[in-house]
C-alpha cells in the first residue's frame, strides 16, 4: 500500500471517529470554541450595554450607552432606556430622564403601561437637549425608534440628532 | 494527453446477503438507539413512540443501503422526511411560544431569533472584522428558541462539516428536502435544456449577499431572498417593506423549490441559488470522501449527468474522471450508472479499486451525522404530529 493510500484511509477513519467523537466532545468544543471568541450580537439589536441605572421609587430605569449603527446601515444613532419591573410601574408614566449623566433631564419620556401585556405600546418623548430626537406617539417604527415590552421590562429607544 | 479509454463490461452485483447486511447495519443500529435513548426516558408518550420510529426508520433506510448497494434510493426518503418534519416541528415550537410565524421586533431585541446554518457565510466577515455578529439572537446556549444559540449551530456545523463536507446539503440541510421530494414525484423533466451558466447563481448570490451584509450590517441573505422563511418564519409585516420581503419570499419558495423542481427534476434552489450551498463546495476540498468516475468503464452514457439533481457533472469532468467542486455527495449519479463506473472514492488511494469500502466509511460517518442531527429534527416533527392527532 502506497503512503498516499495509507494517508487516504487514515484520514477516513479519523473522519469516521470524529462522527462518533461529535455529539459527546466535538459538538461542546467546538461550541464553546465560537463562544470564547468574545464575539457580539450588533448593538443595533441588543441595545448596547447598559451603563447606569437611576432608581425612581418602585421601579428603575436601566440607561444603556448610545449605539452608533455602522456606515451604511440604514438605523439612526439612538440611545435605550428600561423600564423594570413592569409589575411596578404607575398606569401612566412620564420621567425625566437625565441620559447623558450631567446632572440635568435630558428627556420627558411618557406612555401607558396596559394591564395586557400585548397591547401595542405607544410613547411621546419631549426633548430638553437638542442632541435627542423629540417623538410623537411612536410605537416600533424602526430599531431606533421603538417602545416594545421585553420580559419584564418596557424600552425604549430615542434617536439621536446628528451633530 | 487524453488515452483512450478501454470499456469494462458493467459488474453485476447480486444483493448482500440479509446476516451480512445485518452485521453491517449494527454499528449504526446501536448508534441510533444511543441517540434516541432520551427520548425514550422522557415521559411524553408521543416524543417515545416518535424516538422509537424515527430510530428504526433510519435502521431500516441503512439496513436497505447494505441490502442494496444503493445510497441515493434510501437516503432520499430519510431527506425528503427532514425536509417536511422539519417545518412541522419548527412552526408548532413557534407557534406555541410566540402565537405566530412572524419575528416580532421584541423577540430580536431579546436574542430569541432561532438561528439557523443559512446566514453563516454571511457573518464571518463582519464578525472577523468588528467582533460582531450580524443577527438577531443569542450567542451563548440557553437564550435561542431551541435552546441552542448562535455558538451552537456554529459548533456543529463545524463538526459536520469535517466531517462530510458538503455532504452537508444531502445528510444534514433541513430544507433541501422539499425540493429533492418534489422533483421526486414527475416521472420525466418536462425542462430539460438547462443553460450550465446557472451554476455560477449560488457564487454570485453568495458573494452578493456577503458583500451586503457586510456593508448594511444585516442578515441580507435572511431579510430579503431566504425561500424557506416560507416554511419557517418570516419577517412580521409591520409596514409596506415587510409585505414585500415576505412577497419575495414565497415567490422564490414557490419558483425555486416548488416549480422548477417539478419541470426539471432537480434541486434547483441548491443548485441555482442557494449561498450557503456555494460556501459549504469549499469544503469539498477538505472533504476525504468524493465521487469519481472510473473512465475504464465509463462509456459515456451521460446518465449520470442527467441524474445530478445539482448539476455537478459535466461532459468535461466525466472526461477528467470527476465531480465539480458543488458534489454534494447524494450518490445519484452511482446509483444511476449501469456500468458501475461513478464510485465513491478516498482520496489519495486507487480509483475504483475498492470503491465499497470507500461508501461504507462515508456511510458509517455521514449516517451518524444524520441520525444525530436531522433524526433529531423527524423525531421532533414526528412527537408534534402523534401529540396533535393521536
Amino acid at each position: 500500500m502506497k503512503i498516499r493510500e495509507k494517508l487516504g484511509y487514515t484520514a477516513a477513519g479519523l473522519t469516521v471517529l470524529a462522527a462518533v467523537l461529535t455529539p459527546f466532545v466535538l459538538l461542546g468544543r467546538f461550541t464553546k470554541g465560537v463562544a470564547a471568541l468574545g464575539l457580539h450580537v450588533d448593538e443595533v439589536y441588543s441595545g448596547g450595554p447598559k451603563v447606569r441605572t437611576v432608581k425612581t421609587g418602585a421601579y428603575s430605569i436601566d440607561i444603556h450607552r448610545p449605539v452608533s449603527p455602522h456606515l451604511l446601515q440604514s438605523e439612526k444613532p439612538f440611545v435605550q432606556l428600561d423600564w423594570r419591573p413592569v409589575s411596578a410601574l404607575p398606569v401612566h408614566v412620564s420621567d425625566a430622564v437625565d441620559v447623558d449623566g450631567d446632572g440635568r433631564p435630558d428627556v420627558r419620556v411618557s406612555f401607558d403601561v396596559p394591564k395586557d401585556a400585548k397591547t401595542p405600546l405607544r410613547v411621546n418623548v419631549e426633548a430638553l437637549n437638542p442632541h435627542y430626537e423629540a417623538m410623537v406617539n411612536v410605537g416600533k417604527e424602526r430599531f431606533s425608534k421603538l417602545i416594545v415590552r421585553v420580559d419584564d421590562a418596557i424600552l425604549v429607544r430615542v434617536p439621536l440628532v446628528a451633530q | 494527453m487524453a488515452t483512450e479509454a478501454r470499456i469494462l463490461p458493467p459488474r453485476v452485483i447480486a444483493p448482500r446477503t440479509i446476516g451480512r447486511s445485518v452485521l453491517l447495519t449494527l454499528p449504526i443500529a446501536l448508534w441510533s438507539l444511543l441517540i434516541f435513548s432520551n427520548s425514550f426516558r422522557q415521559p411524553s408518550r408521543s416524543v417515545q413512540i416518535a424516538g422509537l420510529l424515527t430510530a428504526v426508520f433510519m435502521m431500516a433506510l441503512f439496513f436497505m443501503m447494505m441490502r442494496t448497494w444503493s445510497t441515493y434510493r434510501w437516503r432520499r426518503w430519510f431527506f425528503v422526511a427532514l425536509g417536511i418534519l422539519f417545518p412541522v416541528g419548527f412552526i408548532h415550537t413557534v407557534m406555541v411560544m410566540r402565537g405566530t410565524m412572524g419575528i416580532p421586533m421584541e423577540e430580536m431585541i431579546a436574542g430569541r431569533t432561532p438561528f439557523c446554518f443559512m446566514p453563516i457565510p454571511l457573518l464571518i466577515l463582519p464578525a472577523a472584522l468588528t467582533r460582531t455578529v450580524v443577527f438577531p439572537g443569542s450567542i451563548l446556549p440557553g437564550a435561542g428558541m431551541s435552546g441552542g444559540g448562535i455558538a451552537a449551530m456554529f459548533g456543529l456545523w463545524l463538526a459536520i462539516t469535517l466531517v462530510v463536507g458538503k455532504g452537508w446539503c444531502s445528510y444534514a440541510c433541513f430544507f433541501g428536502g422539499i425540493e429533492e421530494g418534489v422533483a421526486s414525484v414527475p416521472k420525466l423533466a418536462k425542462l430539460r435544456k438547462i443553460d450550465p451558466r446557472w451554476r455560477y447563481g449560488p457564487w454570485a448570490v453568495l458573494l452578493a449577499m456577503v458583500l451586503l451584509s457586510l456593508a448594511l450590517f444585516e442578515p441580507a441573505y435572511c431579510m430579503w431572498l431566504c425561500p424557506f422563511k416560507a416554511v419557517s418564519e418570516y419577517v412580521a409585516a409591520r409596514n409596506t417593506l415587510g409585505l414585500i420581503q415576505n412577497g419575495i419570499f414565497i415567490a422564490l419558495f414557490a419558483g425555486l423549490v416548488i416549480v422548477l423542481p417539478w419541470l426539471t427534476k432537480k434541486r434547483t434552489q441548491c443548485a441555482f441559488f442557494c449561498p450557503f450551498g456555494a460556501f459549504q463546495s469549499i469544503f469539498n476540498k477538505t472533504s476525504v470522501f468524493e465521487v469519481k468516475i472510473d473512465r475504464t468503464r465509463c462509456s459515456p452514457c451521460v446518465l449520470c449527468q442527467n441524474a445530478c439533481p445539482t448539476m455537478s457533472l459535466t461532459e468535461e469532468s466525466i472526461a477528467q474522471g470527476n465531480t465539480l467542486m458543488s458534489c454534494m455527495k447524494c450518490g445519484a449519479c452511482v446509483d444511476v450508472c449501469p456500468k458501475h463506473a461513478a464510485v465513491w472514492h478516498i482520496k489519495g488511494t486507487e480509483v475504483a479499486v475498492k470503491p465499497e469500502r470507500a461508501r461504507l466509511m462515508l456511510l458509517y460517518a455521514a449516517w451518524a451525522m444524520a441520525v444525530m442531527f436531522g433524526g433529531t429534527i423527524i423525531a421532533q416533527g414526528l412527537a408534534t404530529l402523534l401529540h396533535v392527532f393521536i
